[in-house]
């Protein structure tokens, strides 16, 4: 079978929903194309923009304030590459800003009426707690995930409140963590208590999962059990506010939340969970509705598969599927494939490639990487923040962010990048991972429809 | 001051071993160790309890290895499994040079409950292994017996104190007390109070292992060592469902062996001058695993490989010629005549040998306190050994996954029932906290509260914690939950413990990180760094290096 279209958008990720949403908004004939999970569906559902800078140790308190060190220090990072088609020097650091805000408020925008609607803008970031206890800062997050006025109260009392059988979350820790952590930097609140609900969803008293809970709660007759476990805690320790792990529904997350507040009388919020997470989930479905209700054709289950580029233009992406293969003619690509768990980028012995074109791939610092053997690209300690320069590996693209090639070329004047799949920043340590694929996703879009519209006319 | 009749100085086999005999001939022992059971060269062998193949030029020790199996099946059967094992022949020269293999393999065969050495055709053996290269021109077939050494030594270790020996962890020995020539005590360092201590005790043993020759050092004694490196890459076990045994590059044999839910390749040899502690596998000693075992299982680098492990052996010091050469037979050195009385070392040994090793040192300790006293260790059943275990009833009873009773029998035998006792006032404690393993959280706290683990890392030794293909991934903050509660830690060492854990795996997946190890670290950052934000942690924690991180 065969298909035409205006856009095709490889990965189905963040970085790749914002590239298909954009386009199809722009009235681009689009198809995605989804072969597996996404880190997005695996990801806390809190949006980090830029919690610290690249190697930092210090918590940025705004995201904005970051971009602007990017903009001075960092010119290749993706953020940088925003500032690079400004003629003026001494206004780079502000259209990065500008740009980094319009695809944040976007997204915000366009998830306003869906069942996540978010919170928090560019800035300021916001302390977000972890099923750990641990706080991390990150620019906006689901408003079922907000502590609200926790970290502000000098009465406040945090209940942090479990399931038992669900072992992702062991309030009593994540209770004296937070405690620890919060008094310990001379912050509020200066109480917290911890209990294990008795909820037994659908009757089962061990290995439960956050999903099965969330789905339990989906139903609204079954809220009520909780809200009752939970008002008794807190009358018995006098708490403000509820931490629940982040289990209150995919499609009734909000509305629950807010039935559970007016029930016991406390703020309720979710706290940044571990895959697989709920809100992770609940993201890469919302947006996925966004887009095919836009009049986008989502292929879950399809990769996409080239011969290594030979000309100048993409033309054709093959489309394979479990049942059937398409043919897609196309005036644009834009690659989204994410990194290693996504798949768009692998390593071998032999060295780290990209896997649908066969581009050149550069390390963190870009330096070709495409015979280098990922041990190379690696540190001898397992977790600090300084990272792995191997999840700072990928593409590295021109300004209009095409991939270019050794020659410091674009590849295609037709194929864009976005998301995880490009080199020169590293989430995990600089918390800027689905920040990256926004606006990354959404530069790249625009590029791909210019360049559409371009050929067009 | 405490007063012992021995100091057992290293809690590897042999040391437990040492520890296990003394303690049943009614000595008042004292065992110290500086980690933690088993976390030494024990912790990175094989666990193979009676190859012949290394060492059939040594008669007496294949018999030696032979009887000790014949043992080991009597006190211990409940954490062996028996395997059968291939050798491709792909040209006639891939006959190892011990051609007698067959034939002294076959001799001792029937004592062991093996059959004799058998010869397959190609047929044959790629029925049996259909991964071989299928150009083989012919096989050799035997089996062996392996054995868990994590539960080797620690059912040695607990039976030892059951049978009254103190078993101390975490202590390093720091100096050795001697007064006129004569053994009096040792100094030791005890990291989990965080003070120095000492002992009284008329011997020591020093079963240091590749550390021997420092702790006789420390009394003034003399000991030489062929220290020998041995890495192996350990792979996802769908790789090959019997144990396969080839040619490397240069003529020494390597092989590739089930090993509890894992498959070993393994090993290389290398002597080494290098601090044990701070050593890694090398990209060349990866490489060189992979390209001998490619000849004869021509897909093994489409395998997952989960990560390298690697351990010092301490040889006896036989030099210029090559290690493979070197007895694998041990001494047990006395040096009384050096003018150190009441100290005996080890040199060489294997794993295999351990309970005899402790039964020879006993004999001396003894004879040197003129006591009589008969070894048992030979014929007393250790801890979970008595009985069989139904698995299946079992499973249907507690309602628990026979796959789960399982794995737990091959670490615990018939004392899985006390753990699964612990579901009935506890049903959530039915809940797997290790996928890969697979380990319930009923298991971790019987462990915690029944075998002394202070870390992450000694629960995985005990119960294969985040041995598997995520390493940890998924297991780790959930587990160090679980052991913070149980021993009450702070905030503060609950993260340090998540953090000491993922940087000990990751000693192990970085050097051999290629493939879908890479996505799967990609989670571990994920869920580590980037949510958790313990990245950020490592100052605020007071985070201790790590030797091998120290080494830039
Ligand atoms: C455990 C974890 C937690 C995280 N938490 C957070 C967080 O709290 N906040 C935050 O900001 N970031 C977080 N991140 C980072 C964030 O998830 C990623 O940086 C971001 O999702 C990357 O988006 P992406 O669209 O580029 O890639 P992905 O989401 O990985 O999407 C790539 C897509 O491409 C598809 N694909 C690949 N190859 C092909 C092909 N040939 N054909 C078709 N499709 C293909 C894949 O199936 C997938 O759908 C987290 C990451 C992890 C791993
Ligand atoms: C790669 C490899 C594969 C092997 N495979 C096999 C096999 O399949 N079968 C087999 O039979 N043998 C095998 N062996 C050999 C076997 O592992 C060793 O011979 C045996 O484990 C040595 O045990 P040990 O107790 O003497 O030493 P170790 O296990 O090293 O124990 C010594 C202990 O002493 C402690 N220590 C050191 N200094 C101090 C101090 N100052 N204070 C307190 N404690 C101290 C250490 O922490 C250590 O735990 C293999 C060896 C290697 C390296």
């Amino acid at each position: 079978m065969d298909l035409e279209v205006d856009i095709v958008v490889i990965g189905g990720g963040m970085a790749g929903l914002v590239a298909g949403i954009r386009a199809t908004e722009e009235g681009m004939k689009t198809v995605l194309l989804r072969k597996g999970q996404s880190a997005t569906a695996y990801s806390s559902g809190a949006i980090d923009v830029i919690g610290y800078l690249p190697g930092g140790t210090m918590p940025l308190g705004s995201p904005v304030e970051g971009l602007q060190g990017i903009a001075s220090m960092y010119p290749l990072h993706p953020y940088g590459l925003l500032g690079f088609t400004d003629a003026e020097p001494d206004t780079v650091s502000k259209t990065i800003v500008e740009k980094v805000r319009m695809a944040v408020s976007w997204l915000k925008a366009t998830l306003l009426g869906s069942n996540i609607p978010l919170f928090g803008d560019i800035d300021s970031n916001l302390d977000a707690v972890t099923v750990l206890g641990t706080v991390k800062p990150t620019c906006m997050i689901q408003e079922t995930m907000w502590p609200g006025s926790l970290m502000l109260d000098a009465d406040g009392v945090a209940l942090f409140a479990g399931v038992r059988g669900l072992p992702v979350f062991n309030p009593r820790m994540a209770a004296q963590v937070f405690l620890e952590h919060q008094i310990s930097n001379r912050l509020l609140p200066r109480k917290a208590g911890h209990h294990v609900l008795d909820l037994a969803p659908f009757g089962n008293n061990y290995n439960i999962s956050s999903i099965e809970i969330a789905r339990y709660l989906d139903n609204e007759d079954n809220l009520s059990v909780l809200a009752k476990k939970l008002k008794k805690q807190v009358e018995r320790i006098g708490a403000t506010h509820i931490a629940l792990p982040p289990v209150l529904g995919f499609n009734r997350a909000r509305e629950n939340q807010l039935a559970l507040q007016d029930l016991t009388g406390a703020h309720v919020f979710e706290l940044l969970s571990f895959p697989p997470s709920v809100p992770g989930l609940r993201l890469q479905r919302g947006l996925e509705t966004a887009f095919v209700n836009g009049g986008g054709t989502l292929l879950v289950g399809h990769h996409a598969k080239m011969e290594s580029l030979k000309s100048n233009i993409v033309k054709k992406v093959t489309a394979v599927g479990p049942r059937r293969n398409f043919k897609i003619s196309t005036k644009a690509v834009v690659l989204a494939t994410g990194k290693f768990i996504g798949g768009g980028i692998t390593g071998t012995e032999n060295g780290i490639r990209e896997s649908v074109f066969d581009l050149m791939t550069v390390s963190e610092s870009f330096r070709n990487a495409t015979s280098t053997t990922p041990q190379k690209l690696t540190n001898t300690i397992a977790l600090s923040h300084k990272g792995h320069p191997l999840f700072g590996s990928g593409l590295s693209v021109d300004p209009q962010f095409r991939p270019i090639t050794g020659e410091e070329v674009h590849a295609a004047e037709n194929l864009y990048a976005a998301g995880s799949v490009l080199a020169g920043y590293n989430y995990p340590a600089e918390k800027s991972g689905l920040g990256v694929a926004i606006v990354t996703g959404y530069m790249a879009s625009r590029n791909a429809v210019d360049y559409v519209k371009g050929v067009s006319a | 001051m405490a007063k012992y009749d021995v100091v057992v100085i290293g809690g590897g086999s042999t040391g437990t071993a040492v520890a296990r005999d003394c303690a049943m001939r009614g000595l008042k022992i004292l065992l110290l160790e500086r980690d933690d059971i088993a976390s030494a060269t024990t912790g990175a062998c094989a666990g193979m309890i009676s190859s012949g193949l290394k060492y059939m030029d040594e008669p007496n020790i294949v018999d030696m290895c032979s009887d000790e199996v014949v043992n080991f099946k009597r006190i211990a059967r409940h954490v062996m499994e028996k395997n059968p094992i291939i050798t491709p022949l792909l040209e006639m020269s891939d006959i190892s040079s011990g051609g007698n293999f067959a034939e002294e393999y076959s001799k001792r065969a029937e004592t062991r409950d093996v059959p004799p050495v058998l010869f397959l055709t190609p047929e044959d053996s790629l029925k049996i292994e259909p991964t071989l290269n299928p150009d083989l021109i012919a096989s050799i077939y035997f089996e062996e017996y392996f054995i868990s050494p994590f539960a080797l030594c620690m059912l040695q270790a607990l039976d030892a104190k059951q049978h009254g020996a103190d078993i101390k962890t975490y202590c390093e020995v720091t100096d050795i007390l001697t007064k006129k020539g004569s053994i009096t005590g040792v100094q030791y360092f005890n990291r989990i109070t965080d003070k120095m201590e000492s002992a009284k005790t008329r011997a020591i043993v020093n079963a240091a292992g590749p550390w021997a020759h420092k702790i006789a050092a420390l009394a003034g004694a003399k000991l030489e060592l062929r220290l020998n490196k041995g890495a192996h890459v350990i792979l996802d076990r769908r790789v090959v469902n019997v144990g396969v045994i080839a040619k490397a590059i240069e003529g020494r044999m390597i092989y590739l062996f089930p090993h509890e839910n894992t498959v070993l390749l393994g090993t290389t040899a290398l002597d080494t001058w290098e601090d044990p502690d701070t050593l890694v596998a090398s990209q060349d000693e990866i490489e060189y695993l992979l390209k001998s075992m490619e000849w004869v299982v021509p897909s093994i680098r489409d395998a997952r490989i989960i990560r390298t492990m690697e351990g010092v052996r301490p040889l006896i010091p036989t030099w210029k010629i090559p290690e493979g050469d070197v007895t694998r037979g041990y001494e047990v050195i006395d040096h009384e005549p050096e003018g150190v009385s009441g100290l005996i070392s080890f040199a060489g040994g294997k794993l295999v040998m351990c309970r005899h090793m402790a039964e020879a040192a006993t004999d001396l300790v003894c004879k040197n306190f003129g006591i009589e006293a008969e070894c048992r260790t030979h014929i007393e059943p250790l801890p979970g050994n008595s009985d069989d275990v139904d698995i299946l009833a079992l499973a249907k009873e507690y309602g628990v996954s026979q796959h789960t009773v399982e794995r737990m029998r091959a670490r615990r035998g018939t004392e899985i029932v006390m753990i699964l006792e612990l579901t009935r006032d506890h049903p959530e404690w039915k809940t797997t906290i290790c996928t890969c393993e697979p380990v319930i959280e009923a298991e971790l706290r019987y462990a915690i509260r029944a075998t002394f683990p202070q870390t992450l890392n000694d629960l995985r030794r005990r119960i294969r914690l985040g041995t598997g293909p995520c390493q940890g991934t998924f297991c780790t903050f959930k587990a160090a939950t679980i052991l913070a509660e149980e021993l009450e830690l702070s905030g503060a060492d609950f993260q340090l413990e998540i953090v000491d854990f993922l940087a000990e795996r990751w000693k192990g997946k970085r050097q051999s990180i290629r493939g879908e190890q890479i996505a799967q670290e990609e989670l571990a950052q994920g869920i580590y760094a980037c949510v958790g934000n313990l990245d950020q942690a490592l100052e605020r924690l007071d985070y201790d290096l790590k030797p091998w991180e120290e080494v830039l």
